[in-house]
């Protein structure tokens, strides 16, 4: 059963199409990467997924729920941005549980599942700290288990580990993958890493200049690219690696 | 959505009720007819080439003062930085009259110095030395945040293209404070333009163009010839409104590095005197308070005495204090949320409206105090606000936003801008995120435009002084009226007064300022 349908959404800023007309669905349980280089229409696509920006034509639907005009909060969505967005007035604990009392009465509850959330991000030694005192990977952690905590269907992930260094980025690839596999939460994931893109997901979505170019497994991507574009900018560039990695190692991949 | 709305619609309506319509409103009382007879007459040609001279000549001496003492601050040796900072800028904290006033007290006709000598500073020399005394601090505060912007290794990539010292000095220097400088001009030379207090303190029989239209108005009550004189005062003012936002700043490039200082003795032993000459100056005239509040009379009896308290006391000091307290509390308070709540509008929603709002708010910077007193006082006598605390109150909210907008404007834009995408899907209303979010993360900010409505309430006489009545007067038009009757003991003790209060209340803020330094919990992002 597919959970999210997106019916020929577009976007239209001052007479310059964003997105144009686009389609596809994310099935329950599923982790999609949107795939493009900067300026492609990825991130206004996740802004009107969100609902924080309006789509100029177009409908969302979740189940057989048209929620193209609901308010964010009642979407079942949870975001987690690049820039993390945490409070930093508030300390670790403090930020995951802001959202969560106003969702649960009971504080006692609230601190138990923020705790557990925290513990599933393995940040459960850092809860008293302030975000300026983490790195930044740690900082992600911590946004994502506010985002988690919440319970949403959906979330949504803005390039998450673009200010993030090499070493970190690995890290939380595979933890954001073992959670994904531990709460079967859909994941829709924007990014323009090729190799981020391909380890992480069920299916691709390769976009350009506000069309989806391709739309598949990572497999049938790479074996059978769409077009000269897709080649190019997805293909090629992972061969590259992998024969680096052959020349470095003397391993044939 | 929708309170972000109706916050925009309330701005607006408030920004439209007390900046555009007074000014219209002045404009359309103006009989038009007397404004050949106002302009050829004689009293006018002389003020305002009168005002010309003397203002240019002001201008002139405090960019130079200001430049270099930010220069002698921020490139030399010198030391107690923090502290030299904060003394040179004490002058802003009493009102220009007192500048006047502390300049007779030294150089008046009968004054402690000019006696002893033989001579006296009345007349331009005298609003020439008032008029840099008051303004010279915010030319050096402009200049001096000028240089905090000057990136450190653009001299040492002047150094390697083998440019001289004054080749880097036009191509670095005066690049980086172009800006700075040109504002600091126009401010400066606004300020001292239509600034009242200093030739009306000083200035003897040299008539200026805002003692003119201060005695057209209060003295014959005559609005329309006011009004037009007002016209004159907001040329300065409107074209250094429209040279602040049509010019493009490129300094924006911080200098995170620190300076490093080449050792020059020579140079920093004279420019660390100089400092402390001004210093000195500025103490001296404050100095001149406290003993004309303590003797009896200069000229006849200089014993100790206590009298010009009674005096002042008697007149009912307290209730001055109290009125002026109030006005500035409440004028703090509603102007920072006004400023606030604005700049939050117009620096986080976006919209040709959030841009009106924009220019409208930072247009109360490009007029004067008495033009905006002269045409509250012709809109708004009808009104039921009139005649009470609030119409004094809104005036000094309008007259000082500009500066605090525009601190929260610049504070807000740097606040993570995912924050209400994070709060709209979390569920949580835009007001609760400003308050346990956005406002702790400003704090600074909110404190610094708390400061600076305070002061300047505390020490305006411009725009109040035609919209008191006995029950509301502040303390600082008192001064007003003993200068009037030369009384410069009392006006002496009232200056003081309003500097103690003032500095209370920013030493307050530097003290929690420091306790939130010190505990450093968190950093804005």
């Amino acid at each position: 059963m597919a959970n999210l349908f997106i019916k020929n959404l577009t976007k239209v800023y001052d007479n310059r199409t964003v997105l144009n007309n686009i389609s596809f669905d994310v099935k329950d349980g599923e982790f999609l990467s949107i795939l493009g280089p900067s300026g492609c229409g990825k991130t206004t696509l996740l802004k009107i997924l969100i609902g924080i920006e309006d789509a100029t034509t177009g409908k969302i639907f979740k189940e057989d729920l048209d929620v193209t005009n609901l308010d964010s909060s009642k979407r079942g969505m949870g975001i987690v941005f690049q820039n993390y967005a945490l409070f930093p007035n508030m300390t670790v604990l403090k930020n995951v549980m802001y959202a969560l009392n106003l969702k649960i009465k009971n504080k006692e509850q609230a601190k138990k599942d923020a705790l557990k959330m925290l513990k599933l991000v393995n940040m459960e030694d850092h809860i008293h700290k302030y975000p300026h005192e983490l790195s930044g990977g740690q900082q992600q952690r911590v946004a994502i288990a506010r985002t988690l905590v919440l319970e949403p269907d959906i979330v949504l992930f803005d390039e998450p580990m673009s200010a993030l260094d090499a070493d970190n980025r690995l890290a939380l690839r595979r933890e954001i993958k073992e959670i994904q596999k531990k709460l079967k939460t859909t994941i829709i994931y924007i990014t323009h890493d090729q190799e981020e893109a391909f380890s992480l997901s069920d299916r691709v979505m390769v976009m350009k200049d506000g069309n989806i170019v391709q739309i598949d497994t990572p497999n049938r991507i790479y074996n059978h690219p769409k077009n000269e574009y897709v080649r190019n900018f997805v293909v090629s560039h992972l061969i590259e690696k992998v024969s680096s990695i052959e020349k470095c190692t003397g391993i044939d991949l | 959505m929708k309170k972000i709305s109706k916050s925009k619609l309330f701005v607006c309506i408030f920004l439209l009720i007390f900046v555009v319509y007074p000014l219209i409103e002045m404009l359309l009382q103006v009989s038009w007819g007397g404004f050949g007879k106002l302009v050829t007459s004689d009293n006018f040609i002389e003020a305002l080439t009168n005002s010309l001279k003397v203002t240019t000549a002001s201008t002139i001496v405090s960019i130079l003062l200001g430049y270099f003492l930010a220069y002698t601050l921020n490139r030399t040796n010198i030391k107690h930085r923090a502290v030299l900072k904060v003394l040179l800028t004490l002058p802003m904290l009493i009102p220009s009259i007192s500048h006047g006033l502390g300049l007779i007290n030294l150089f008046g006709v009968n004054g402690i110095i000019s006696k002893k000598f033989g001579f006296n500073i009345i007349g331009p020399v005298g609003i020439m030395m008032g008029s840099v005394l008051y303004s010279f601090p915010i030319a050096f505060l402009m200049i001096d945040d000028g240089f905090h912007y000057i990136n450190p290794s653009m001299y040492d990539n002047a150094k390697v293209l083998g440019l001289s010292k004054w080749q880097s000095f036009k191509t670095v220097t005066l690049c980086y404070l172009k800006k700075p400088l040109l504002s600091a001009i126009f401010s400066v030379f606004t300020m001292a333009f239509t600034d009242y207090g200093v030739p009306l303190a000083v200035g003897g029989k040299f008539l200026t163009l805002p003692v003119f239209l201060y005695k057209e108005v209060i003295g014959l009550l005559d609005f329309s010839r006011g009004t037009m004189i007002g016209l004159f005062l907001l040329i300065p003012a409107f074209i250094s409104f429209l040279f602040d936002n049509f010019t493009r700043d490129y300094t924006s490039s911080n200098g995170e590095k620190e300076m490093i200082i080449k050792n020059s003795k020579f140079k920093d032993t004279i420019l660390t005197i100089c400092t402390y000459i001004v210093l000195i100056i500025i103490f001296v005239i404050i100095g001149s308070f406290v003993y004309y509040s303590f003797i009896d009379n200069f000229v006849l009896n200089k014993a100790f005495s206590l009298k010009h308290f009674d005096y002042v006391i008697g007149d009912g000091l307290f209730e001055y204090i109290f009125n002026s307290l109030l006005i500035a509390i409440v004028v703090s308070i509603v102007g920072c949320i006004i400023a606030y709540t604005t700049a939050y509008i117009t620096a986080r929603k976006k919209g040709k409206l959030s841009k009106l709002i924009h220019i409208f708010t930072i247009l109360s910077l490009a007029i004067p105090g008495v033009v905006l007193g002269l045409s509250y006082t012709i809109s708004f006598n009808n009104f039921f606000i009139y005649n009470t605390y609030i119409i004094l109150i809104i005036v000094n909210i309008i007259h000082f936003i500009a500066s605090p907008y525009l601190m929260a404007y610049n504070a807000l834009q740097k606040v993570n801008s995912n924050f209400e995408a994070v709060a709209k899907t979390c569920n949580i209303s835009i007001f609760k995120l400003i308050i346990d979010v956005i406002v702790p993360c400003t704090k600074k900010t909110i404190r610094e435009m708390f400061s600076y409505f305070f002061v300047n309430s505390m020490v305006t006489i411009s725009a109040v002084a035609f919209l008191f009545n006995v029950e509301t007067m502040p303390l600082s038009l008192l001064i007003n009226n003993y200068e009037g009757t030369m009384m410069l003991g009392e006006a002496a003790i009232v200056s003081l007064i309003i500097l103690i209060i003032n500095m209370f209340v920013k030493g307050i803020i530097y003290i929690i300022n420091r306790i939130e330094h010190n505990r450093s919990m968190y950093g804005v992002n």
